[in-house]
């Protein structure tokens, strides 16, 4: 209290005091079973395994994980090898296109061609 | 030499860290017992005025203990006072609301609830044997009478006045406990002194 108390105050606070330190056996006993209940429960809780949290904590993080990956999937962009291998794939299986490859023709005066038409 | 000392001391770091948390909760667990055997007494005087019951005041401690030990453990143990007494607060006023309801409700019907059905207790109720007959009459009716006093109050004033007078709590531990302001207990504590100064000054 931030003041001093008065002597009503001091008075009143020393009967309640003795009241409470009347308490009888039993009420004291079940006091004292209400205490040890509620610190066996906190000792139990301390004393449970770091297993016991950690698995439900990875398979949340798991679950996170893929959430995530398939929420928004990285972009990859594809080599520039694997564009021009692509490209080739699909002159080979064109049915339109010129069938000079199967037949031997020159290969090289076509590329070369191709390359002075693109410059 | 160096190789066994490191080598020790990387297998012996999670024993040694499990054992510090051990250590840890042991020391939690008995701050948490030494903290609740100090109140549990003036914690009981406490509900049993607000209830008038000494089954529902012991069920409230319990809760409040309980409650306590379950959510706030880890907090400070500077705050645990005024947490308790919040949560016991909490729970004596659930109980006192109950129990409007309740009475609403058996008003209406016939029977009535078997309220003095324990055994006498010879050697529980047994008198202290320090005070003399005489001294000790004179503080049975000097706590009787305050007693009654206080459960006469509106449970606001009773509950400022048994946090600040009878636990000692400051103002802010107070408005804290009752979840008010300052203002509000310093009016509360000024309103029940009056009337217990009123009613009891010549008594006690």
């Amino acid at each position: 209290m931030s003041q001093e108390p008065t002597e009503f105050e001091k008075r009143t606070r020393a009967l309640l005091e003795e009241s409470s330190g009347r308490l009888d056996g039993r009420t004291l006993s079940r006091l004292t079973q209400a205490r040890h209940a509620a610190l066996d429960q906190q000792q139990k809780s301390a004393r449970a395994p770091w297993w016991r949290w950690s698995v439900p904590a990875g398979a949340a993080a798991a679950v996170l994980a893929v959430v995530i990956w398939v929420g928004h999937p990285p972009a990859v962009e594809a080599p520039a090898s694997l564009a021009k291998s692509v490209d080739e794939f699909e002159l080979l299986t064109d049915a339109d296109a010129p069938d000079f490859v199967d037949e031997g023709e020159d290969v090289e005066f076509y590329e070369w061609a191709s390359g002075e038409m693109e410059s | 030499m160096t190789a066994f000392v490191t080598l020790a001391g990387v297998y012996n770091m999670p024993v040694l860290a499990g054992e510090r948390s051990r250590e840890q909760d042991l020391m939690t667990s008995r701050a948490l017992e030494q903290f609740l055997a100090s109140v549990e007494k003036r914690a009981f005087k406490i509900a049993q005025l607000g209830l008038r019951n000494d089954e529902d005041a012991l069920d409230a401690v319990q809760d409040a203990m309980m409650k306590l030990v379950q959510s706030y453990a880890s907090r400070g143990s500077d705050e645990w006072r005024p947490l308790f007494y919040r949560i016991l607060a909490n729970r004596i006023h659930d109980l006192q609301r109950r129990r409007t309801v309740r009475g609403r409700v058996m008003a209406w019907l016939p029977i009535r609830e078997a309220e003095d059905d324990e055994e006498f207790d010879p050697i529980a109720q047994a008198p202290s044997p320090e005070a003399s007959p005489m001294r000790r009459l004179e503080l049975d009716e000097a706590i009787g009478a305050l007693e009654a006093a206080l459960q006469d109050l509106p449970p606001r004033q009773q509950q400022a006045f048994l946090l600040r007078n009878l636990e000692g709590l400051d103002v802010s531990e107070t408005a804290s406990a009752m979840g008010c302001s300052e203002g509000s207990v310093k009016t509360h504590y000024f309103r029940a002194l009056e009337s217990l100064r009123a009613r009891l000054g010549e008594v006690i």
